[in-house]
């Protein structure tokens, strides 16, 4: 399986497709927002603008009509108009303006160039008595109004800055802008989450998966509590439960196979029973037969042992007779049952009280194929330990032959089923039988390990080892001692 | 007259070809191919050991081995296919004094009917004076154990076990030493014959078989006979 890259991940993907999502959605409503309350503030400014303009319009109208009928006078340029405006801008900072129909203009302020650059203002003030909108005055947007004043035969205008609203606007904005990039933030997060979940059942999905290829088909795939997965659920279970008939149907075909072959074997082992006592009475040529005869019979009933115990393991079956007793014993009697009598000679055990616990008739299988295997591959095995370390205990196979090349130390103790076949290697060789694997099952249905290197005292040949870990109650009882 | 074998066996080219190295081996042998036939050859005469193959059709052998087992104390060696499954257990609970997985050498059982034969005579003049533990009396001679004056039925296999624990009361026999005493067993042999007899001896000879006062375990390496 090579690297993937994260982005590729569905959950980066689902993720990345929420943040962009929110970020559309969020600065969609922020900009729908921000427009309406602009328009919202605009409309409510220059209404107020506005009834204040009227409100200063009709001001200056009394204030001129008074002033002219107080002074009498035809020469409306004697009154000072100026000082009206000024006085209606005090207290709230607009700009008035003043436009007779000949055409002069009265302001106390710069701003009448600016007017006369929005005819459609003036114009309009003259045709319709009311004009507003909004202008620029010297970079600031303004809000105009035009009111015509006919008793007096004037435009009166008043200009008012927005540059307030602007900057009330402007953090509006602002906060908006915040408010959106942590939308899509939240967003980009709550895609992270929800991916997670919805990834939830792939993981289980993937968890079932890794125990079923570890041999677990009575694992179940619940994904009930979901209805659209619920179907997948159901499907995976089927397909696991098809799939776990048919390895069953096999692994029983390959145990009734077995088993049957015990019935004519037993038959054969009896009769070349009866036929080696009658050995002598009989010609030389049936007596070499009989002699291949038994030889390999006894192969065969080894192979079938062998094929029993591996559909046994296959089938999960095994239950192991787990008993304490005396390693040191345990091992005297292995080597003593051996067909290699030099290696109790050469025996030197480690702590003569150490009890290990452990399914007797296993562990002797495992350290006769051992000292089997040294025989036939090694010259025999040339020597028997073990030791305590931490909380195992090791037990340590030596010969004197080749070694185990390392590229093929792993290998041969795999199940043979997954053997190349490679003619003269020590796991797969027929004559030999399933000799190693069965050694590393056992081991590992031991809770132990097994493993070969070479030699660590300098010399030629292979190393075994079979690691046990020991129970609490690795020393003798006193009771037993005495 | 010889020893006389009942072998019960359903497959009949196995039945012969195990009769025939049977009686290479000079043994008397009887045959019978199913429960039933097996219980009237036994009835109407007795066997000085019974073969029993486990899967038979009709009644099995654990039934067979029940039944005879309800009147007589003779020496039951169960063939079972398998030896890592409960049939081992089941029938030694059954009352199987000893048991072979198939396929056996006739050689290897032979040399298990001449343990048990060994065993059951090797109780006739004794091997171990009469002894008093607690409530219990132990008369090698006889055969016989005493509760409290009252005879217990023990068979003798488990008789057996107990003599050799009663040799030196107090001395944890490991089980390895009673499968070899007992049976006649090398160091390999299978510990669960020593579990299930002690158990069915302590049903017999215990006032409360599950804390026994008598046959202790000891630490899980073996048993002892509490004085």
């Amino acid at each position: 399986m090579g690297r993937q890259r994260w982005w590729r991940g569905l959950r980066a993907r689902v993720t990345v497709a929420y943040a962009i999502g929110s970020l559309l959605l969020s600065f969609t409503v922020a900009g729908a927002t921000f427009a309406l309350a602009r328009a919202q503030l605009l409309e409510a400014a220059e209404s107020q603008h506005r009834e204040q303009a009227y409100s200063n319009a009709r001001s200056l109208r009394e204030n001129v009509q008074s002033a002219l009928e107080k002074e009498a006078s035809p020469d409306g340029s004697q009154i000072d108009i100026n000082t009206f405006l000024t006085n209606l801008s005090r207290f709230n900072g607009s700009q008035q303006a003043l436009l007779l129909d000949d055409g002069t203009w009265y302001s106390p302020f710069d701003i009448k160039d600016q007017l006369q650059g929005y005819p459609q203002l003036v114009d309009g003030t003259r045709r319709w008595s009311v004009a507003d909108m909004r202008i620029d005055v010297k970079g600031t947007v303004s809000y105009a109004v035009g009111i015509r004043l006919n008793s007096i035969n004037a435009s009166y205008f008043e200009v008012r800055s927005l540059a307030d609203l602007e900057s009330t606007l402007s953090s509006l904005r602002a906060i908006l802008v915040g408010v959106s990039t942590l939308a899509s933030g939240a967003g980009a997060a709550f895609g992270y989450y929800s991916a997670r979940r919805a990834l939830t059942p792939l993981s289980r999905i993937s968890t079932a998966a890794s125990a079923i290829a570890d041999g677990d088909f009575t694992m179940k795939l619940d994904l009930e509590d979901d209805r659209d997965l619920a179907l997948l659920g159901s499907a995976f279970n089927n397909m696991v439960d098809a799939v776990g008939q048919r390895i069953a149907r096999e692994r029983q075909f390959t145990s009734d196979v077995s088993h049957e072959l015990r019935s004519p074997l037993m038959t054969l082992t009896a009769s070349v029973e009866v036929l080696e006592r009658r050995k002598d009475s009989l010609p030389d040529v049936a007596q070499q037969a009989i002699d291949l005869l038994s030889h390999d019979l006894d192969r065969f009933q080894r192979l079938v042992q062998d094929l029993l115990e591996i559909s046994r393991m296959e089938a999960g079956a095994v239950q192991l007779q787990i008993s304490q007793f005396l390693l040191i014993e345990f091992l005297e009697n292995v080597m003593t049952q051996s067909r290699n009598p030099g290696l109790l000679r050469n025996f030197s055990p480690g702590d003569p009280d150490l009890v290990v616990s452990a399914d007797k008739r296993r562990l002797a299988q495992v350290m006769t194929n051992l000292i089997e295997n040294a025989e036939k591959y090694g010259g025999g095995a040339t020597g028997i330990t073990y030791e305590v370390v931490d909380d195992d205990v090791q037990i340590v196979v030596e010969d004197n032959g080749p070694g185990v090349p390392a590229e093929e130390r792993d290998r041969i103790f795999e199940r043979f089923a997954r053997m190349g076949g490679v003619a003269g290697n020590r796991a797969s060789d027929a004559g030999f039988g399933l000799g190693l694997s069965l050694v590393g099952e056992h081991v590992r249905l031991h809770g132990g390990q097994v493993w070969v290197t070479d030699r660590i005292d300098g010399q030629h040949g292979a190393r075994f080892v079979v690691q046990l870990p020991l129970g609490p109650d690795r020393e003798l009882h006193e009771e037993m001692a005495s | 007259m010889g020893t006389k074998i009942l072998t019960v066996e359903d497959d009949e080219r196995i039945r012969q070809a195990v009769t025939l190295a049977l009686e290479e081996e000079g043994w008397d042998v009887v045959e019978a191919a199913t429960g039933e036939r097996a219980l009237e050859t036994f009835t109407a005469s007795p066997a000085d050991v019974v073969l029993i193959d486990i899967m038979l059709p009709g009644i099995d052998g654990f039934e067979v081995c029940r039944s005879i087992r309800r009147t007589s104390d003779v020496p039951i060696i169960m063939v079972t296919a398998r030896s890592d499954t409960h049939d081992v257990v089941a029938g030694l609970e059954a009352g199987a004094d000893d048991y072979l997985t198939k396929p056996f050498a006739p050689k290897e059982l032979s040399a298990r009917i001449r343990a048990m034969l060994r065993r059951v005579r090797a109780h006739e003049p004794g091997t171990l004076e009469r002894t008093r533990i607690g409530e219990l009396e132990i008369s090698p001679d006889e055969g016989m154990v005493l509760r409290n004056g009252e005879e217990l039925h023990l068979t003798k296999t488990e008789f057996k076990l107990l003599v050799e624990l009663a040799s030196q009361p107090g001395k944890v026999f490991s089980r390895e030493v009673l499968l070899e005493r007992v049976w006649g067993y090398d160091y390999f042999g299978d510990g669960r014959l020593v579990d299930v007899h002690i158990r069915r001896l302590r049903t017999k000879v215990e006032a409360d078989p599950a804390s026994p006062r008598y046959v202790v375990t000891s630490r899980g390496l073996g048993y002892k006979l509490q004085p």
